[in-house]
């Protein structure tokens, strides 16, 4: 582990200022629960360590009916979890905050932290000089891959670890940025990026930007949403695969709905085709095989992780009869 | 008491063990039946409790001396390579840094059997140890790590035992990769084949383990002149002073090995690590006590495993389901260094059967050396044994557990002698009748439904009666109180309590009177390692021993004392009175403080084992599982374990040993494994993320069984040990309910949920 100063700025502004400059080789701390891992990992040597917790007002919940829910960056994931408007209204978000890691860490870690988190690959864990570290290749590739994505891999086959992107993807959430002294909102899958655009990076953050606030629009009444994580113990584990999905109902019809999926792809995963076709859809149990029989229809498994995709349909599967059918 | 001298014998494995031992010359009455006595077999505290939940009990990890200095050591980063050269110029440079050990700078001290030195040049896993800095902190240690420069000269590596074996593959010793071979005969294994009707042969295979016990490996040295003492976090004290004393050219007595408490070991911590040796070796050249701790990275590296297995086992049986042959071809992966692979003891002595054929072979690979872990190569072997036997059963359409009686043996099949107990039908019993037996699917894999339970169980043998030589020694105070001295060590598992519980019982007095001190070379009587489940069987006699010695001791002080014939005293509830007259009565704080030296000293000994007898501790569990078909999940709700174990010293330290052993067996059944990347050679799983354990919500619900009382065949307390049986036939339940559940046979470990689901989508 290197040694680095500790910066603790008053204000989002001064944070944006010290951040943004370059030569300052600055990065930033939230709850840190990856961050101190990788940092006594050598994978950060960085000289400066700027923590946000100094910074009022990035951990509050808002939620404000026909407009929707804002959820402060430094918000603890636990909060997200018990939040009463969160498990009542945004279920799917609530049900993945529940599922990461343990409860000490869920108590340290926050919303922000979670979606920029480094990825969990053993080979950029490890002493591999792997592409996704700058080395030239990807050991995954033909290695050890159970782990590793089946779609949109390439030159970097990593998943992406947060379960709340997978929840925020399906929410159609959108992300605030500050960097210097202003602000920019996206759409949060213009926030993810493959690592065919930049296997370095899994997020379009500029050096010395933040993520300070999650906008997520208002679900209609009756919107039912859930989250399913496969890991491979009860507690304390990354997601195998995991499914979220959001979903409007109309009589027995499904009005419109969006599946996302985690574990799968270097990004929170959604397939425009399946979307369209839970439009309108008579949703029965007919329906909901043929949905789940093509999805991830593209995927290309590598030699260890086919199972990957059997598990993302049974997904799909369940998580639509749990919210169409036994509902 | 009189006392004779013998060669004891103690078998395990194929060794015959012979140690000179002092024991009583004469059998002594048992101990009397739990129900009898006020402490042993109860639901008896910890000694040690309250000291480990309020974090004042201190570890070897926690240990703190004026003046200490920290050692780390710098490993390979390749899995095989040769120094070419090293630098330690910068390190050196460091401020804070006192000295640097190397192959350069240090005397050739052989390690591994005499395979390898203390620095050897030729590396041969990734965690082969290159240098050793002690600095002012753990942190420039750690740093002065990074400023070495080494030149290596790489070398083609092998990290399965497939490539390996192969002709050509690279040689890690100059002999080739094939260790020691396991071979064994009985009888005739073709002809036993060809009075068979229906044979059945499977290959099974399980993965690497690594014990990640909660302390890592440590130790604190201190010279006093030309003595060291060595606070180590160890199984083994004798075992360390051994071979720290021997690596270093000093005599046994120079050197004291120190452990108070422990962080678990499970094997790993038998014999003396590299880093003890070479904390030695800095803090003499510095004078000043070092510190040496692996980190967790080191643990999944260099400190042992379990070696893998690769079994193909072949049965054949009459139709009513009579044994006639089995063998048992195998190889495992022991690592860079000597040690074992073999799984086919179980075969070899559960069941009755005449025709035996055994061929186990040991590989060397690129890799940590395997070390004792838990029940070696019994849990492996028993989840191959008893799967292909759930399998035959259900060939030949019989009941699991009657195929298990139709093989039942009352005799040991290597030495034709009986058992001093052997109680596995009882636990047969009881543990079918706790789990429902006569509820699990009749045909496996028939329940409808996305979630299909499934029930199954598997048998256990070991060894673990104990043997001398084993002592304890015991002193009475004037204040009535007590204190016990023994060369052992608790490793966790209740040693201290036990202590107490006996001495208590067979000298009536409360046992808060009584304590209990383990665990130091330098100050007591001998007794061996805490490993193979041999620490309360060869212990508890030995403290019993005392007691009674103690207990005679005070009868004759007070006929002195009281001017009474011996005979005429009555011993009770720690006062001793005349029979014919009350007003000859002392309590026996007073006899102690009636004499000059105001303190009674005992010791005593662990008796002989019986000779015609095999003594093996037996039992069965039994696992309910849920598997989720759509995601291939195994959840196991619950486990019943019954066993025969001689008698309860504890029950509750006996529960928490159990389940610890069957969340172990559970880890290793369903998550636990080591990876290596084939490609660089490079182990994947160096974190508590990566290598994957289970936590307390993976924890079913265990209920523990006890069939035995005491077997006072084996010694006056009748005890057998737990430790191993807890967890070896966990595993071979588990895949065996999760076989009844969904009707497909996982044959290798561990059952991930990527097993399931290809196997499922392949059936259907």
């Amino acid at each position: 582990m290197k040694d680095f100063n500790y910066i603790q700025p008053d204000s989002l502004s001064q944070a944006g200022k010290y951040l943004s400059n370059r030569n300052n080789d600055a990065v930033i701390l939230s709850g840190g629960t990856d961050l101190l891992s990788l940092i006594k990992e050598n994978i950060y040597t960085n000289e400066n360590v700027v923590n946000l917790k100094t910074i009022p007002n990035l951990n509050n919940i808002k939620y404000k009916k026909g407009e929707g829910l804002t959820i402060g960056a430094l918000t603890k994931i636990s909060d997200v979890a018990e939040s009463k408007i969160i498990k009542e209204k945004f279920t799917v978000l609530a049900e993945a905050a529940k599922e990461i890691a343990s409860l000490q860490l869920r108590n340290m870690g926050t919303v922000g932290g979670n979606i920029c988190q480094r990825p969990r690959c053993w080979y950029y864990r490890e002493d591999f000089d792997c592409i996704k570290k700058g080395g030239g290749e990807c050991f995954a590739y033909q290695g050890e891959n159970k782990y590793h994505c089946i779609i949109g891999g390439g030159p970097c086959y990593i998943v992406h670890p947060s379960d709340l992107a997978v929840a925020l993807t399906a929410l159609d959430a959108k992300v605030k940025l500050f960097f210097d002294d202003s602000s920019r909102i996206i759409p949060i899958h213009e926030f993810f990026i493959l690592p065919e655009d930049d296997y370095l990076f899994e997020n379009i953050l500029r050096d010395g930007e933040i993520v300070t606030e999650i906008i997520i629009p208002d679900l209609p009444d009756g919107a039912k949403s859930s989250y399913i994580k496969i890991k491979e113990r009860e507690t304390w584990d990354f997601a195998v695969v995991s499914a979220a999905a959001v979903i409007s109902k109309k009589g027995s019809n499904i009005k419109s709905g969006k599946i996302a999926y985690g574990g799968v792809a270097p990004i929170p995963w959604t397939e425009e085709i399946i979307n369209k076709s839970l439009k309108n859809l008579n949703a029965d149990k007919n329906e909901i095989e043929k949905i789940s029989k093509i999805i991830l229809a593209d995927a290309e498994p590598l030699e260890k992780n086919k199972y990957k995709v059997i598990l993302a349909k049974n997904l799909v599967k369940r998580i639509l009869t749990n919210l169409v059918l036994d509902a | 008491m009189s006392r004779k001298i013998i060669k004891s014998k103690y078998d395990l494995y194929e060794e015959k063990i012979e140690t000179i031992a002092e024991v009583p010359s004469e059998k002594e009455k048992p101990l009397a039946p739990n129900s009898k006595l006020k402490y042993v077999g109860k639901d008896v505290n910890r000694y040690d409790g309250y000291d480990k939940v309020s974090g004042s009990a201190i570890y070897t990890i926690d240990k703190v001396l004026p003046n200490m200095v920290f050692a780390r050591v710098m490993v390979s980063p390749h899995p095989h390579a040769k120094i070419k050269s090293i630098d330690v110029s910068k390190a050196l440079k460091l401020k804070g840094v006192l000295h640097i050990i190397t192959n350069e700078n240090t005397s050739e001290i052989p390690w591994y059997y005499n395979t390898s030195k203390l620095f050897d040049k030729h590396l041969r896993y990734q965690g082969d140890e290159v240098a050793c800095v002690a600095a002012e902190t753990e942190k420039i240690a750690e740093e002065a790590l990074s400023l070495i420069k080494v030149e290596y000269e790489i070398m083609p590596h092998v990290v399965t035992a497939e490539s390996a074996m192969k002709e050509n593959a690279p040689k890690i010793h100059n002999n080739g990769n094939f260790g020691r071979p396991s071979e064994y005969t009985r009888g005739n294994f073709d002809e036993g084949i060809k009075q068979a009707d229906v044979t059945i042969e499977d290959t099974f295979t399980t993965q690497v383990e690594v014990h990640n016990p909660t302390e890592v490996h440590c130790s604190v040295v201190n010279w006093d002149g030309g003595k060291l003492t060595v606070w180590d976090s160890t199984q083994s004290i004798f075992s360390v002073r051994d071979n720290v004393a021997q690596s270093l050219g000093l005599n046994a007595s120079d050197v004291r090995v120190v452990k108070k408490y422990m962080g678990g070991g499970f094997g790993s911590k038998l014999e003396a690590g590299k880093y003890t040796v070479m904390a030695a070796l800095l803090a003499k050249k510095i004078g000043r006590p070092v510190k040496a701790a692996m980190n967790r990275r080191e643990m999944n590296l260099s400190v042992g495993n379990r070696p893998d297995s690769n079994q193909t086992i072949t049965i054949g049986t009459k139709k009513d389901g009579t044994f006639t042959a089995m063998s048992h071809i195998a190889y495992g992966v022991m690592g860079a260094y000597p040690s074992g692979s073999s799984s086919y003891w179980p075969l070899r002595s559960i069941y009755k059967c005449p025709n035996i054929k055994i061929d186990n072979k040991s590989i060397y690979i690129n890799a940590g050396r395997a070390r004792p872990f838990r029940a070696p190569g019994h849990v492996q072997g028993t989840f191959a044994l008893e799967s292909i036997i759930d399998d035959l059963a259900l060939k030949l359409g019989m009941d699991p557990i009657e195929l298990r009686l139709k093989n039942y043996t009352e005799v040991d099949q290597d030495g034709d002698v009986p058992y001093t107990s052997k109680l596995l039908k009882e636990a047969y019993e009881k543990g079918a009748e706790e789990i429902g037996w006569k509820n699990r699917n009749k045909i496996p894999g028939s329940q409808t439904g996305e979630i299909k339970t499934g029930i199954g169980m598997a048998s256990q043998i070991w060894w673990g009666g104990g043997a001398p030589p084993s002592y304890a020694t015991l002193k009475l105070n004037s204040d009535g109180s007590a204190k016990i001295f023994s060369g052992t060590q608790d490793i966790g598992t209740g040693t201290y309590t036990f202590m107490q519980q006996i001495a208590a019982d067979v000298l009536e007095i409360p046992i808060d009177k009584v304590n209990v001190d383990l665990g130091d070379t330098g100050t007591m009587p001998y007794s061996g390692g805490s490993g193979g489940s041999m620490t309360a069987p060869s212990v508890s006699p030995a403290v019993y021993d005392a007691a009674i010695q103690m207990k005679q001791k005070l009868i004759s002080n007070a006929a002195a004392i009281l001017e009474v014939d011996e005979s005429n005293l009555i011993y009770s509830s720690g006062n001793i009175s005349s029979k014919n007259d009350s007003s000859k009565s002392i309590e026996i704080k007073d006899v102690v403080g009636k004499i000059h030296e105001r303190v009674l000293v005992t010791t005593g000994a662990r008796n002989e084992n019986p000779n015609g007898y095999a003594i093996n501790s037996f039992g069965a569990q039994f696992a309910k599982v849920e598997v989720d078909t759509m995601t291939g999940i195994v959840r196991v709700k619950k486990i019943v374990a019954a066993h025969d174990i001689g008698r309860v010293l504890n029950r509750k330290t006996l529960e928490n040993q159990f389940y610890g052993g069957v969340i172990m067996g559970l880890g290793y059944a369903l998550m636990e494994n080591r990876v290596i990347d084939d490609y660089t050679g490079k182990v994947l799983t160096t974190n508590l993320h990566d290598y994957k354990m289970p936590t307390m919500q993976d924890m079913p619900d265990i209920k523990v069984i006890i069939v035995s009382e005491e077997d006072n065949l084996i010694s006056p307390t009748g005890v057998k040990g737990i430790g191993e049986p807890a967890m070896i036939p966990t595993p071979g339940a588990i895949a065996n309910a999760v076989f009844n559940a969904i009707g497909v046979r996982i044959k290798s470990l561990p059952i991930t949920p990527d097993k399931i689901l290809e196997a499922l989508n392949s059936k259907s």
